[in-house]
């Protein structure tokens, strides 16, 4: 890999992040620390409630932190207002959710150009951008379907479509696979892999699915609210509690 | 992302159809409403249409058309001297019972006009002939009149059937006879009697006891002096009260007649609360199915709005796109209710019940309240959308 492939997309230091009242306060980060290079898929796993949903949030610039510095592509998001973090997240990121998310009343080719008709691209333009990425993903034909007449694993394909039909460096990825059975799973992070490789860009997702991690080229493991620990290699990981 | 907008509204078939009846059936209970009630209160002033005349004097008293003063036959004279009158004529107008061949009584709106000048005479007759209003015992009446006042005949069919009073047939008022010479065709009156005509000093006859028979005097002015300036004129040599007969009553005029007479009824009845109750329910049933409709929409589409957000989307951009929503199904619902409104103003045209007059500004009102209802339920969307976290796409 290249010098530029390693170095720094996503840095978060000491970020503190707690919900609720001073009296009822729930800490879903405690001065968490994280690291992700560009060029690389790392994948943020840990058990259920460790945080990494929330440190996904602080990261995409959907939640701001209490404490702590957040550094996207060299540009720190915790002094950002929230017009500025729209904006930045509308030329940055991409994003693939868990239950998708794609609108069921437009086409599989609308659903696909929202992220470039948010930027203010015309529709014609934005439509054959989103056609020529519908083709990537293997889904050409379906164009002007519905996503619910697609299976889950389609659907699934459609949004990844949709994350990266504004080239964004950023993605972001929500347990892409829950909804999905492990040849499908594996199907869709094979496409993200496949289609997200680039030097200049960064891929974050989060899950659970161990049977994923070998798509990943480093796995941050959660714990308590903070990154407890990084490895290249997923045998390395007790998978037991996850 | 208008266009985007636009699909995702179209693309949810029930709620579209929830929504545009919603709108619609608003549309058409404020317009109708509005359009039978304005066609009501141009019944108040038919007399004035009925009766043309560009200057019409009466007792200072006098508030509305059908609130007759009667003068003394004196005042004629005293309002033909005044400079600027060309002519004036006698009006006789009072409500009596016509007693009819088979004994029922009727409540007419009896009109004596001036015999030599027949100024305030009806502008159509479908049978007869005007002058013959000048034969003994002679009356016209008008269409709608000659089929209230007609008689039960057996048809051909052996049933029973309404028969319309023609040339020829008779009835009496106050035991004297009137004798029909024409039918024709006027504006029904709010009053609710049919108009029979007949000449001024019949009418004097009909009416046995009244001292005083002169009710209105219309008057035409001279060539080079207007209406107003008659009015002016006249008021101020003879102390009578004198009116313009323009029609239009979209606002307050002193100088005309049918407008204080529709002003009147405004402020006097019951008819703008009843009606105006009827538009405000209109109102509110239009916000609360199409709030309530659009809101379940919103709420439907929250988590792809809050993904939208996510993806960077602005509460600017989100707020235009529900107003395109909301505003597109608006107008759609407007046309649709609209229309329907309009179908069936024609068919109560057609039918002559109840009166229906829809005036421009009605639709204008209606298509401006018909936004209003939009812009409320866009609001709403708006204010639910904004308070959803772009964060929450995260949580499944």
């Amino acid at each position: 890999m290249s010098r530029l492939a390693h170095t720094v997309a996503v840095r978060a230091s000491g970020v503190d992040m707690f919900f609720g009242t001073p009296d009822n306060q729930v800490v879903a980060l405690k001065q968490a620390d994280f690291e992700a290079r560009r060029g690389e898929l790392i994948m943020l796993v840990g058990p259920s409630g460790c945080g990494k949903t929330t440190l996904l949030s602080v990261i995409a610039g959907t939640l701001t932190p209490q404490a702590g510095t957040v550094e996207v592509f060299g540009q720190r998001l915790d002094g950002l207002g929230q017009e500025e973090l729209t904006a930045f997240r509308r030329k940055n990121l991409g994003f693939v959710f868990q239950s998708f998310n794609l609108i069921p009343t437009l086409t599989v080719a609308e659903n696909v150009m929202i992220p470039l008709l948010i930027q203010g691209r015309p529709y014609d333009e934005a439509h054959d951008r989103a056609a020529a990425i519908i083709e990537k993903v293997g889904l050409k034909g379906r164009e002007e379907g519905r996503p619910n007449a697609l299976s889950g694993g389609q659907q699934q394909r459609v949004a990844i479509a949709r994350a990266l039909v504004h080239e964004p460096p950023l993605l972001i990825c929500d347990e892409p696979t829950s909804a999905l059975d492990k040849d499908t799973g594996g199907h869709i992070m094979q496409l993200v892999r496949d289609l997200s490789r680039s030097p200049e860009r960064c891929v974050v997702v989060v899950t659970h699915d161990h049977r994923i991690f070998r798509f990943a080229d480093r796995i941050a493991e959660m714990e308590d609210g903070r990154i407890s620990r990084v490895v290249d290699d997923p045998k390395l990981l007790d998978t037991t509690h996850l | 992302m208008y266009r985007l907008a636009l699909n995702m509204l179209f693309g949810d078939r029930a709620k579209l159809a929830m929504l545009l009846c919603g709108l619609a059936f608003s549309a058409l209970l404020m317009a109708q409403q509005s359009s039978v009630f304005f066609g009501i209160m141009s019944w108040t002033y038919t007399p004035m249409v009925n009766i043309r005349a560009q200057v019409w004097v009466s007792d200072p008293m006098v508030e509305q058309v059908n609130d007759a003063k009667p003068l003394r036959d004196t005042d004629l004279g005293r309002v033909r001297s005044v400079d600027g009158v060309a002519w004036a004529a006698p009006l006789h107008t009072s409500f009596v019972q016509a007693r009819m061949q088979d004994g029922n009584f009727k409540l007419i709106t009896l009109v004596g006009i001036d015999a030599d000048t027949f100024a305030g005479a009806p502008a159509v007759l479908t049978q007869g002939r005007i002058e013959d209003l000048r034969l003994p015992d002679t009356v016209i009446v008008d269409e709608w009149g000659a089929s209230l006042m007609g008689r039960m005949t057996v048809g051909p069919d052996g049933k029973p059937r309404n028969t319309p009073l023609k040339v020829g047939d008779t009835f009496e008022i106050n035991d004297i006879q009137a004798r029909i010479v024409g039918i024709c065709k006027v504006k029904r009156a709010f009053t609710g009697g049919p108009f029979v005509y007949t000449t001024y000093d019949r009418a004097k006859g009909y009416t046995l006891g009244a001292r005083r028979t002169l009710s209105f005097m219309l008057v035409e002015p001279q060539k080079g002096v207007t209406p107003t300036e008659l009015c002016d004129r006249i008021e101020r040599d003879t102390g009578l009260k004198a009116w313009t007969s323009d029609t239009v009553i979209w606002s307050w005029g002193e100088r005309s007649l049918a407008r204080n007479t529709f002003w009147w009824f405004w402020t006097n009845t019951g008819i703008p609360f009843s009606f105006g109750t009827a538009v405000l329910l209109g109102l509110f049933v239009g916000i609360a199915i199409s709030g309530q409709t659009f809101y379940s929409f919103v709420l439907e589409n929250l988590k792809y709005f809050a993904a939208i957000k996510a993806m960077g989307a602005g509460m600017g951009v989100i707020a235009r796109m529900l107003f395109v929503q909301a505003f597109t199904a608006g107008l759609i619902g407007f046309g649709l209710g609209a229309g329907m409104a309009q179908g069936i103003g024609r068919v109560m045209i057609e039918k002559g019940m109840p009166p229906f007059v829809m005036y421009p500004q009605i639709l204008w009102a209606t298509f401006v309240l018909v936004l209003g209802i939009s812009f409320v339920s866009a609001i709403i969307g708006i204010i639910k959308v904004s308070r959803v976290d772009a964060a929450s796409v995260f949580r499944g």
